[in-house]
């Protein structure tokens, strides 16, 4: 099938939107809400109808950050909008006209202004998850001269669910004999956050500082292990900074695939039945969808089963777009889906490589009592390691 | 329970399921078409005073009981895949949104049969069919979006409907809530005179009753599919073809035909079509003997009448993209269309018209269709114009009306007819069905309160006489002055 047309103007985009509501079948917003404002057709309507004068009602400004970014309409839409691009700069419009004070997300950016980071954390406490590392690495913060730098991001470096996920990855480097360092408290946030706020300006900017850091290194390919910051570094800094930025752009997963086609880690039998949840970062919004399941087949024992909807059609967790900061109880509505999918495998591990998957998805689990763990891919990995 | 509300009824019923919120409310007031709002207010109010979104049955028929105590107008609405305001409000009151009435509630493996709900979408009930080794025998060409229950009140014919009808004939029972609030059990085998029968809710549009569990004959995952491209080097050859493929042994599954117009248009829209010229796309399936048999009878036909045979990823790629005729929009960025039930021996006579209208208006036409039943096509016609234009959009409508006209010329009739194609009512069916269909509706809504202003008679604004006229009046000044427009 032909992938999305090339975007042309916002404008443009909403009145060629036929309003076939394609788009609606597969929402996950639209799905957990179920007002026609709620879809991406809705939102379309907001954009033709409600964006066009100075103002705008609260409820549209609502509707319009209340999408995970999935990226799923853009997948279905028959008139082959590139949706995501419109969504964004809906929110551009609105972040222009002051939206973000009118809505909870005003903490979020200035958290990201303020310490470069979604948390507000200090620099410093990007490297708290160092702290239990099995193997102590003096190289691990900015070390000149690296080959690789493993760009952690602020989830999995600020929030305890997501240090064992690169705790796992340094290992994981480590065990391959990779020449790799990070870039410690010199990290800022991706940028991701500031173009689902709206801010595409902001986002530039944390561009050019990151791309400045890792140059400063000497390093040649980054990797990261959030897919958010890999879909960034690889596919939106190029257009951010109107230019390549020189550098070999990995995911975790794929960089774990190579290592292991390499034969340079080494896995132990791991009788487990698992199944796999394609992150919309990595699958729909970035290609990535064998790498990761390559790395679970090679993991001896472990049978890789199937949800109902996968890869370019996979649910989405809920956890993306900042959805988090407008309406928490949606993204727990959204994720229940996607767990009741995951339980009906029979399954019980839940892998997928993202921290952002785990953390909703992981909870949701918990709510649903579900007999099902959550890890990262990089956590089985490392399980599975003979070392 | 906020006292302002006006139906604080509802609201007790559903919780947060109903709404009186103007925003909510808003989103309700269109389909597919794009109507100026002024042309709009003199149809008829179209933004409901609420909206519901039942979940069951029971909730349903609630619903309508207030409605009938309260003589409240009630629209109901699934994915509103149309373009004719088929379930657009046009006097305020209920709007029913049956989205949340969806599932696949059971598989009868032995009669080879399956209970759904009617916000179902097509596309989501045939992935869970496959899951467990059946699929559908037909659905529409909206699949993806397009409901079960939407489906079976329009006419139901599309994708699968050469070789095993309309969706009227796969109903095995229906349930509907009919107007005063009564769940009914509807046979679709019912011969008993009088009877109200499943076949009788094709085309009634959600003006009956509102259908809230159906019964589908489905069938077991074919073993075999085969898809076929040929191009031809005019649409006559086409038109030979594809009527001889489907009155032959085997009947195709899918039949599809886009004249040389279509890849044109798709081309403006920025997208490359299998070949320039027309285009024919057929799919069996079935035993691997019936697949081997069209590929047969495809080369034969494809060797009387001309055609070139495509290579098969082209075909397959025309079949994974049977869904997406909207692309088209993007030549538009609005389209307008007329869509027509056609016999099939007379597509290259229409679309020569066609072709003729476009060249006297000095405007891209695309047309294409599906063969849904022996000698019966559905033909779309679609052009471009840009609806933030009000003059030449309003210039634009009235070409609608020049192609239904040539349809017309040539023995067919408006597919679906919601608000807009109510002026054609003579051309969609004959006095004494439209009287049979009238009788139906007084003897089922007595107080008219579903779906009110559709199917039966035109608005006032849209009294036939004073339609044509005006429709001719409006295509000859944009005929004389297509070069300002």
């Amino acid at each position: 099938m032909e992938p999305a047309a090339p975007y042309t103007s916002f404008d443009q985009e909403a009145q060629i939107c036929a309003h076939c509501g394609y788009c609606q079948a597969v929402c996950p917003t639209y799905a957990a809400i179920g007002w026609e404002s709620a879809g991406p057709r809705g939102r379309m309507t907001i954009a033709t109808e409600g964006l066009r004068g100075d103002g705008f009602p609260d409820e549209a400004a609502q509707r319009i950050y209340e999408c995970t970014l999935c990226g799923h309409c853009r997948e279905a839409c028959a008139t082959r909008i590139d949706t995501l691009a419109a969504w964004l700069e809906a929110r551009r419009r609105l972040a222009d006209r002051g939206a973000l004070e009118r809505l909870p997300l005003g903490r979020l950016r200035d958290n990201l202004r303020q310490a470069h980071n979604v948390t507000g954390d200090p620099a410093e406490n990007r490297l708290m998850w160092q702290a239990d590392l099995e193997h102590a690495d003096p190289g691990l913060n900015g070390r000149a001269g690296a080959e690789i730098v493993y760009f952690v991001g602020c989830v999995t470096g600020l929030y305890g669910q997501g240090h064992p996920i690169a705790q796992a990855a340094t290992e994981i480097f480590r065990a391959a004999g990779l020449n790799f360092t990070t870039l410690g408290s010199a990290e800022w946030c991706c940028g991701f956050p500031y173009l689902g706020l709206g801010l595409p300006a902001e986002a530039a900017a944390v561009a050019r500082h990151n791309l400045a850091a890792v140059q400063s290194l000497g390093a040649r390919t980054i990797v990261a292990s959030c897919p958010s910051c890999f879909h960034m570094w690889r596919d939106v800094y190029p257009d951010l900074l109107a230019a390549p930025i020189g550098l070999e752009v990995l995911h975790a997963s794929e960089l774990a695939a190579r290592l292991l086609a390499e034969d340079r880690i080494e896995l132990a039998p791991r009788p487990l039945r698992v199944t796999y949840h394609d992150p919309c970062d990595l699958g729909r919004n970035s290609g990535v969808y064998d790498a990761p399941r390559a790395v679970l087949r090679a993991i001896p024992g472990v049978e890789l089963v199937e949800m109902a909807d996968t890869r370019e059609n996979a649910l989405c967790c809920g956890g993306g777009g900042n959805l988090e900061a407008v309406n928490p109880a949606l993204v727990a509505e959204i994720a229940a889906r996607r767990i009741a999918q995951a339980v009906e495998t029979g399954a019980t591990i839940l892998v997928t490589p993202c921290q952002q998957c785990k953390r909703t998805l992981a909870a949701a689990a918990r709510k649903a009592r579900a007999r099902l763990k959550v890890l990262d891919l990089n956590e089985i990995v490392r399980q599975a390691m003979a070392v | 329970m906020p006292d302002e509300l006006t139906h604080p009824p509802l609201a007790e019923l559903l919780g947060d399921r109903y709404t009186e919120n103007p925003f909510e409310r808003s989103f309700y007031r269109r389909d597919l078409g794009v109507v100026p709002p002024r042309l709009a207010s003199l149809i008829g109010d179209t933004l409901p005073d609420a909206v519901a979104r039942p979940r069951t049955a029971d909730e349903i028929s609630a619903i309508l009981c207030y409605a009938a105590e309260c003589k409240l107008a009630v629209t109901p609405r699934a994915a509103a895949t149309t373009a004719y305001w088929n379930a657009v409000p046009l006097a305020r009151g209920l709007l029913l949104d049956l989205n949340g009435l969806a599932g696949l509630v059971e598989i009868h493996e032995a009669r080879l049969t399956a209970t759904v709900l009617p916000g179902t979408r097509w596309g989501d009930l045939d992935r869970a069919l496959r899951r467990r080794g059946f699929t559908l025998l037909s659905y529409p060409t909206s699949a993806p979006a397009a409901t079960v229950g939407g489906w079976i009140c329009m006419e139901g014919y599309g994708i699968g409907s050469l070789k095993y009808g309309g969706v009227q004939g796969q109903l095995r029972e229906l349930e509907a809530t009919l107007a005063d609030g009564r769940i009914t059990q509807v046979s679709g085998a019912s011969k008993a005179a009088g009877a109200l029968r499943a076949t009788g809710f094709a085309g009634s549009e959600g003006t009956l009753g509102i259908i809230t569990r159906a019964e589908l004959v489905i069938r077991r995952t074919p073993a075999a599919i085969g898809h076929h491209l040929l191009t031809f080097p005019d649409m006559a050859a086409a038109t030979g073809a594809v009527a001889e493929l489907a009155a032959a042994s085997p009947t195709p599954f899918y039949a599809h035909f886009a004249a040389e117009s279509y890849g044109r248009f798709l081309r403006r829209a920025g997208f490359t079509p299998a070949a320039d010229g027309p285009l024919l796309a057929i799919t069996y399936d079935g035993e691997p003997d019936e697949a081997a048999q069209g590929d047969r009878n495809v080369r034969q036909a494809a060797a009387r009448w001309r055609g070139a045979a495509l290579p098969e990823a082209l075909a397959a790629r025309e079949w994974d993209e049977r869904f997406l005729a909207l692309r088209l929009k993007r030549g538009g960025p609005s389209v307008l269309a007329a869509e027509a039930w056609l016999p099939t021996a007379r597509l290259a006579d229409y679309a020569d018209d066609v072709a003729k209208l476009a060249a006297q208006q000095g405007l891209p036409i695309a047309t294409y269709g599906t063969v849904v039943a022996p000698g019966q096509t559905t033909v779309m016609s679609l052009y471009g114009c840009d609806e933030s234009r009000p003059l030449p959009y309003l210039l634009a409508l009235s070409l609608t009306k020049k192609l239904y006209d040539i349809a017309f010329r040539h023995g067919g009739r408006p597919y679906g007819l919601g608000v807009w194609n109510t002026p054609y009512l003579a051309q969609a069916m004959s006095a004494e069905e439209l009287a049979m269909r009238r009788a139906t509706k007084r003897t089922l809504d007595p107080a008219n309160i579903l779906n009110p202003g559709k199917v039966y008679a035109p608005p006032r604004l849209l009294w036939p006489p004073a339609f044509k006229l005006g429709m001719d009046l409006l295509a000859g000044t944009r005929r004389v002055g297509k070069r300002w427009l």
